[in-house]
């Protein structure tokens, strides 16, 4: 999973000392040429972080704290979780996107009897993920090495929770990102289910990510966390927020869950997706057709306030 | 020995210059056809760029079979016609095509190589005879065989280039995949029709 904070301070340096300096205080434990990244894990403890390096950037994709697997020291991954006041039940969950597996890690060790299944592009961040972020083979969680729409499309399985995390660096592979796509999810998910995903907000794919994922889902509800935003779907009756409430407190105790749902609930916003006011009215929903993610990815966002 | 009018000669490199382009294009365009259903891995790139150049192979092997019997104009016309038609079958056809052999073969390489197969190989091996039979057109001396062919696939392969560059950073972020299918089988089909233009005739 993956984390959309760019280093920023690594960005300033860029024009005046090589990157690397960026990073003193961190070190290196190893690296990894992959298939489709350059994996970097460094140790700062008692963190340790994935990163994929990308142009002299260096994107985190996941941190660890060595000493606490239940820690989720990245702000977005906990509002991932906040999906759980959404659902009906909880009886299964998918992540695509696995990274260094925290979420998904997090979700097993306090929801130890409902099966986790998260689904990991690139083979070698699983190794890694297994190596030096605290991944075990337990009951209830399984890893699947697999490109996320295909093991999607292939699966005969619902789910009450699907979290969508799978960046590389700073691109989001297009087919994980259109209408189609999120159709397929859709059809994954149980009575009641709901869909998580994580969407960094400063350039215009963020207004056609909303509109394509509002485009299949009529619920939409976004979480402002540091630097991302994640946003929760789904379809049916709209969840008020005393609805959502209750769910919160009730789920709140019979897990134990260390990031409360009824703290993050608080965080809970609506945004008008139509009316041009916060997303750009101009901006078309994705589809398997027509998806210019790269693209929309280099146009800023400009004046359009987010909750 | 026969002389190559002028119009010939503008028409046969503009062509080279433009299917050279919708050659490399329509590979771009491939990966958006494939990964929805194959996935976005480098399985799939390593399907789709050995598939085009099997098809240029192909499409080099054929014409050297052909090139002394059919080197005319209407040869390589028909042949861009061809594959214009065929191009303006895909947006209807690849999806069905991609999803039966998704559930048929699954997505492995087998499955990926024989769905590229399906959307590029046929009509990238016609286009791919363009070129040899371009020079085998323009050379009337075994003195200007290098000149001509080295001019010939210069300018096929800086095609190559702008379609390749023009496909990926304007046509996919404006239009979508399968408007720019129809457009690059509209723009063959006008290559055609230029190398079937009374011009395109060999001027003895």
């Amino acid at each position: 999973m993956i984390i959309r904070s760019v280093i920023f301070g690594v960005l300033a340096c860029l024009s005046l000392v090589p990157a690397g300096f960026a990073q003193d205080n961190r070190h290196l434990l190893d690296s990894k040429e992959s298939l489709y990244n350059n994996i970097y894990v460094y140790e700062d403890p008692p963190y340790r972080s994935m990163t994929f390096g990308h142009n002299k950037r260096i994107y985190t994709e996941s941190m660890y704290n060595t000493g606490d697997d239940r820690d989720l020291p990245v702000d977005y991954t906990r509002y991932m979780t906040a999906t759980l006041m959404y659902a009906k039940d909880v009886h299964a969950i998918l992540e695509i996107g696995f990274g260094g597996g925290r979420t998904a890690w997090y979700l097993h060790r306090f929801l130890p009897k409902v099966p986790v299944t998260s689904v990991e592009l690139d083979p070698a961040v699983l190794d890694l993920a297994k190596k030096y972020f605290g991944i075990k083979e337990e009951p209830n969680f399984q890893v699947v090495n697999r490109d996320g729409r295909l093991f999607l499309s292939e699966s005969k399985d619902k789910y009450d929770i699907i979290l969508i995390d799978a960046y590389r660096g700073p691109f989001v592979p297009f087919h994980l990102l259109t209408k189609e796509f999120y159709q397929i999810v859709k059809d994954h998910l149980a009575d009641g289910g709901v869909v998580a995903q994580n969407v960094e907000p400063s350039t215009m794919l963020f207004d056609s990510a909303v509109k394509t994922i509002a485009s299949v889902f009529p619920e939409l509800d976004f979480y402002r966390a540091d630097g991302n935003i994640v946003t929760v779907a789904y379809d049916g009756p709209t969840r008020n927020a005393e609805d959502l409430a209750a769910t919160a407190r009730e789920r709140d105790t019979a897990f134990g869950l260390r990031y409360g749902l009824q703290d993050m609930l608080a965080q809970r916003r609506r945004i008008q997706i139509d009316g041009g006011k916060v997303i750009d009215a101009n901006a078309k929903v994705l589809t398997d057709d027509f998806a210019p993610v790269e693209t929309l990815k280099t146009i800023e966002r400009h004046n359009r306030k987010l909750p | 020995m026969t002389e190559v009018s002028r119009a010939l000669l503008f028409s046969i490199y503009l062509c080279a210059f433009v299917v050279g382009g919708v050659l490399m294009g329509f590979e771009m365009l491939g990966s958006r056809y494939l990964f929805p259903y194959f996935g976005g891995g480098i399985g799939t790139w390593a399907s789709l760029i050995s598939t085009v150049l099997c098809a240029l192979a192909i499409g080099y092997f054929a014409a050297s079979a052909i090139a002394d019997r059919l080197r005319t104009p209407r040869t390589i016309a028909l042949a861009i016609l061809i594959a214009a038609a065929y191009l303006a079958f895909v947006p209807l056809s690849a999806d069905p095509v991609m999803s039966g052999i998704l559930d048929r073969l699954g997505d492995g390489p087998s499955a990926v190589l024989l769905a590229s197969t399906a959307l590029l190989l046929a009509p990238l091996s016609l286009l791919g005879t363009f070129s040899p039979i371009a020079v085998a057109i323009l050379t009337r001396s075994a003195a200007e065989a290098g000149r001509v062919s080295g001019l010939v696939y210069g300018v096929s392969t800086i095609g190559n280039v702008v379609g390749t560059l023009f496909t990926t950073f304007t046509l996919i972020p404006t239009i979508g995949s399968r408007s720019i299918t129809y457009v690059f089988a509209v723009v063959l089909a006008c290559c055609a029709g230029i190398l079937f233009l009374p011009s395109g005739k060999r001027i003895s």
